[in-house]
């Protein structure tokens, strides 16, 4: 007790070295450990999205571009496949199949079309206003209801592909109908349209006024046998209403409009395993995969690094702790006389050794109480620092 | 008190050498110990005090033969026997004053800090008059206030014997006197016997007996500086400077 | 002790019974008739909504929002397919619940000559107009429609699927019957010549190899003079003896037409709830009228 008793007050009258030492000790224990965390969190939620989407159909191509696109709305859209993929997967009575179209983009957000299938398969719930229901509808993901400050009733302007847009892609005027709850995933960083609407951003479906029975003869280019073809200069809405509604429609067979991918969602798992089986032929052109598989892959590699990252903290760690250890040194030498004092004194060597190791009890106790701390702090806002600082 | 016969000493790889055949002091009694530097004195009070120990004859201080004993029983015997006031006090910055008068109880299990330890610690500061300073660091004192902290902390053990070292070596003449007088009633009322090193010859009339180191011999080479008759005291040129109170 | 026990699992097997029967299928359909099969295939397995007002043309109805919403939130959504309902294009249903009671005859869905498409440019797409709907006047098509629902309804519920299956095959029956008697009325003439009062008989028409041409009139409206023209226009290439009409038509336009020589048989489609009785006996009154029509 004497000996942590005068410790503490050596240690309180030499304030600056002592804050040194501790933060230089606390770093270096809170760096590896913290990383640790970060790192598992990061594998966890990524292989999280990965495990709970089953299957994925995707045209041949990137399996890593599709799993990124289709679980985290990657901005690197994978090569597109069309409806009839998921027609496909329909019609095999194994799975249900969701598409997705995550091309387009509004105010930094991706915007995801796909169909209400995709909001019970993920667990997404509604925490202001209702789901899609009509076309031009969107639904926010919780941070982007957040971050743009909109909710139910606001409106959204998906964004034109490039600067010079001239292929279609208009911007579309978007009805805020309803904000998810966080969802913790990529979801929340979405905009969530019904398939339709996403092809009516594209372009493939429109709204206009009658042409068949309108007497404005300046937007027809040729009448025929029961066709009207309008020209160029017949508006096209660019918002969806109650009162125009009915005007949208498409042109040609849905079956051949794009998606960028389905997700295939067994029925059970001999159903998921016939699956898998039907996309197997040679000359199959669409690709399966297990994104589990993908992501666990990708991961492997990306963690690689941590091997590299612990061989560099451990580095670190050392020239840590050979600094550490010349300041205790040095500490002991500016001591030296205080010692030589305390020995003339009477002291024995044994209590000489226990008050400066008691220095050392106190620093690492106070380290460990600070590490214990961060780390707890870190471990509880894990997940949303992974968010913020990797997934974004 | 003290009784040292035939002791001789030599530090390793050195050729210094000192050889007293004969020192006694008697119980109570107040002792200066003069003669140049070099010339042994501190390490006379580290033989008595059992930091050295003689390659040769024996040390004594009261029935205990502090030479034949081991190095922990010597620093039992020290801290619990011995009061020792430096020149430099050597106080330590970090602790209160009144922490540093009660280190020694801290620094062994020979001591118990008691209640009645602390309560004797105040009234030691009561009497050198530093007790509205227990709770400063060293650091707000003056080096007069520094030097009775010292003492106090050196006559906390209730030592039968007291070693100072150029205790007054770095006080200006006012405060000099004030401490001698200050350790001459401390020693008288605990019965402690005073053995002082000192450069101050002003003082030298005040204690009981003055023993000139010169009359001991010394190492042989070119070091050698003793002589084998007695010399007559002189003044040492290299006082150092008294520090202001 | 015995009795008391015996009691006690009674009372606990009325009240699983009574939890299990309570919790009914909710079906919701897009006109009457597949609401009518749904109702006899499921007996009370389900609960059958079809909320189109009695006043409207399903095929034409948008239902509101809350409306959309109850589609989503039920069992099962049937839909007749062929682009009945436009309005299931305009909105978000989940797949999941969606049955396409047409699907397994899409190589059978019948253009509609009539109608007028538009694209865009020369050479676009056309949009989607021309393919008529009215599938279940064809009665051997209304039997594969009621076989989907059935197949559907034992997916979702397969302990009662021995009940669905005896339901369906009595309804099957019906159909078959109804669909033997047309037949029958047909080939007693099948280049009788006839006209259709609205374009909703293709199916008949094309199902039955009737010589039937429609034209675009109302029952509750009169006719202007330009229908008046194109109908003589008509009548000088199609020599038909009677109408079919979807409702009771005007006296002033049943009589005129009477002028013409041209009788007026009423021939429902049903694609809304009928007034009395239900799509069967309406079917069956429909036969009856046909039947005269034939004589």
């Amino acid at each position: 007790m004497n000996s942590l008793y005068l410790a503490w007050q050596y240690i309180r009258f030499n304030k600056f070295k002592t804050i040194i030492l501790v933060a230089s000790i606390t770093l270096i224990a809170v760096l590896p450990l913290s990383l640790e965390i970060l790192l598992a969190e990061s594998e966890r939620q990524l292989l999280n999205r990965a495990e709970s989407t089953p299957l994925l159909i995707g045209a041949k191509g990137s399996a890593l571009d599709l799993a990124m696109n289709s679980l985290y709305f990657d901005d690197e859209v994978p090569e597109l496949l069309t409806m009839a993929a998921a027609d496909r997967v329909y019609d095999t009575d194994l799975a249900l199949p969701i598409p997705l179209y995550a091309r387009f983009q509004t105010r930094g957000h991706p915007i995801v079309g796909t169909t209400f299938d995709y909001f019970d398969f993920r667990k997404l719930k509604i925490a202001k206003g209702q789901p899609l229901t009509m076309l031009g509808d969107c639904v926010l993901g919780a941070k982007v209801a957040a971050e743009l400050e909109l909710g139910p009733g606001d409106s959204l302007v998906s964004s034109p592909e490039n600067l010079f847009d001239l292929a279609g892609v208009y911007p579309l005027k978007m009805k805020v109908v309803g904000v998810l709850t966080p969802n913790h995933s990529a979801d929340d960083l979405a905009v969530f349209v019904d398939i339709k609407t996403a092809w009516i951003i594209q372009g493939l479906g429109h709204g206009h006024q009658d042409v068949t029975r309108t007497r404005d003869s300046s937007v027809i280019l040729k009448r025929s046998e029961g066709n009207v073809a309008a020209n160029a200069k017949l508006f096209h809405y660019t918002e969806i209403t109650d009162e125009n509604l009915d005007g949208f429609h498409f042109h040609g067979d849905t079956s051949i409009y794009p998606v960028s991918a389905v997700i295939a969602v067994p029925y059970d798992d001999k159903s998921g395993t016939l699956l898998r089986g039907r996309y197997l032929e040679g000359d199959e052109s669409q690709l399966i995969i297990l994104p589990a598989e993908v992501i666990d892959g990708l991961l492997q590699n990306i963690f690689r690094i941590r091997n590299v990252l612990d061989a560099v903290i451990a580095l670190v760690g050392l020239a840590t702790l050979l600094a550490i250890v010349l300041v205790f040194t040095l500490s002991l030498r500016l001591r030296q006389r205080e010692i030589q004092t305390i020995f003339k004194l009477g002291c024995r060597k044994a209590t000489i050794s226990r008050m400066m190791m008691a220095e050392i009890v106190l620093i690492l106790m106070f380290c460990a109480v600070l590490s214990s701390a961060a780390l707890g702090v870190i471990d509880s806002n894990a997940e949303e620092l992974v968010r913020r600082l990797f997934i974004g | 008190m003290i009784s040292i016969q035939n002791l001789q000493f030599h530090y390793p790889n050195s050729e210094f050498r000192l050889t007293v055949p004969e020192f006694a002091v008697s119980p109570g009694e107040k002792i200066a110990v003069v003669g140049p530097s070099g010339s042994g004195k501190t390490t006379l009070l580290n033989l008595l005090a059992g930091i050295l120990t003689p390659k040769q004859g024996k040390v004594r201080v009261g029935e205990v033969a502090v030479s034949d004993l081991g190095d922990a029983g010597r620093r039992d015997f020290r801290i619990s026997n011995i009061g020792f006031v430096f020149q430099d006090f050597e106080l330590l910055d970090y602790l209160s004053i009144l922490d540093n008068i009660l280190h020694p109880y801290r620094i062994t299990g020979a001591l118990k800090l008691t209640g009645e330890v602390r309560q004797r610690a105040v009234h030691l500061a009561e009497q050198m008059g530093i007790a509205g300073h227990l709770k400063k660091p060293p650091g707000e004192l003056s080096q007069g206030e520094k030097q009775r902290a010292a003492i106090c902390r050196a006559l906390l053990p209730n030592p039968s014997l007291i070693l100072a070292d150029e205790a007054t070596g770095n006080l200006d003449p006012t405060n000099k006197n004030r401490i001698l007088d200050l350790l001459f009633e401390s020693v008288a009322e605990h019965d402690a016997t005073l053995v002082a090193v000192t450069h101050d010859h002003e003082l030298l009339p005040r204690f009981d007996r003055v023993v000139d180191f010169r009359k001991f011999q010394q190492g042989a080479g070119s070091k050698e500086l003793g002589a084998k008759s007695p010399l007559p005291p002189t003044p040492d040129s290299q006082h150092p400077t008294p520090a202001s109170p | 002790m015995k009795l008391t026990r015996l009691l006690i699992l009674l009372v606990f097997l009325a009240i699983a019974t009574q939890t299990f029967a309570a919790k009914r299928l909710s079906i919701y359909t897009v006109n009457y008739p597949l609401a009518y099969f749904a109702e006899r295939i499921g007996g009370d397995q389900v609960t059958v909504t079809f909320p189109a007002p009695e006043d409207v043309d399903p095929a034409y109805w948008m239902p509101d929002q809350k409306t959309i919403t109850a589609y989503q939130q039920a069992d099962l959504i049937l839909l007749n397919g062929a682009n009945y309902a436009k309005w299931v294009d305009k909105v978000s249903l989940p797949r999941s619940k969606m049955v396409d009671t047409s699907s397994k005859f899409k190589d059978r869905y019948v253009n509609i000559s009539e109608a007028t498409t538009h694209t865009h440019g020369a050479s676009g797409a056309h949009a989607h107009e021309s393919l008529a709907f009215t599938t279940w006047l064809d009665f051997s098509l209304a039997r594969l429609q009621a076989e989907s629902i059935y197949i559907a309804l034992a997916r979702k519920r397969p302990m009662a699927e021995m009940a669905f299956k005896r339901n369906f095959q009595a309804l099957a029956d019906d159909l078959e019957r109804l669909d033997t008697r047309i037949r029958a009325i047909v080939a007693r003439d099948p280049g009788r010549a006839l006209l259709g009062s609205h374009p909703v008989y293709d199916y008949l028409k094309h199902g039955y190899g009737m010589n039937l041409r429609s034209v675009h009139w109302e029952p509750d409206q009169a006719p202007s003079m330009s229908q008046w023209n194109d109908l003589k226009q008509i009548l000088e290439e199609h020599r038909a003896e009677v109408m079919l009409w979807e409702g009771e038509p005007l006296a002033d336009s049943a009589a005129r037409l009477k002028e013409k020589g041209l009788g007026s048989k009423v021939f429902s489609p049903c694609g809304n709830r009928p007034e009395d009785g239900d799509f069967l006996s309406v079917m069956q009154q429909n036969a009856t009228n046909l039947e005269q029509a034939f004589r």
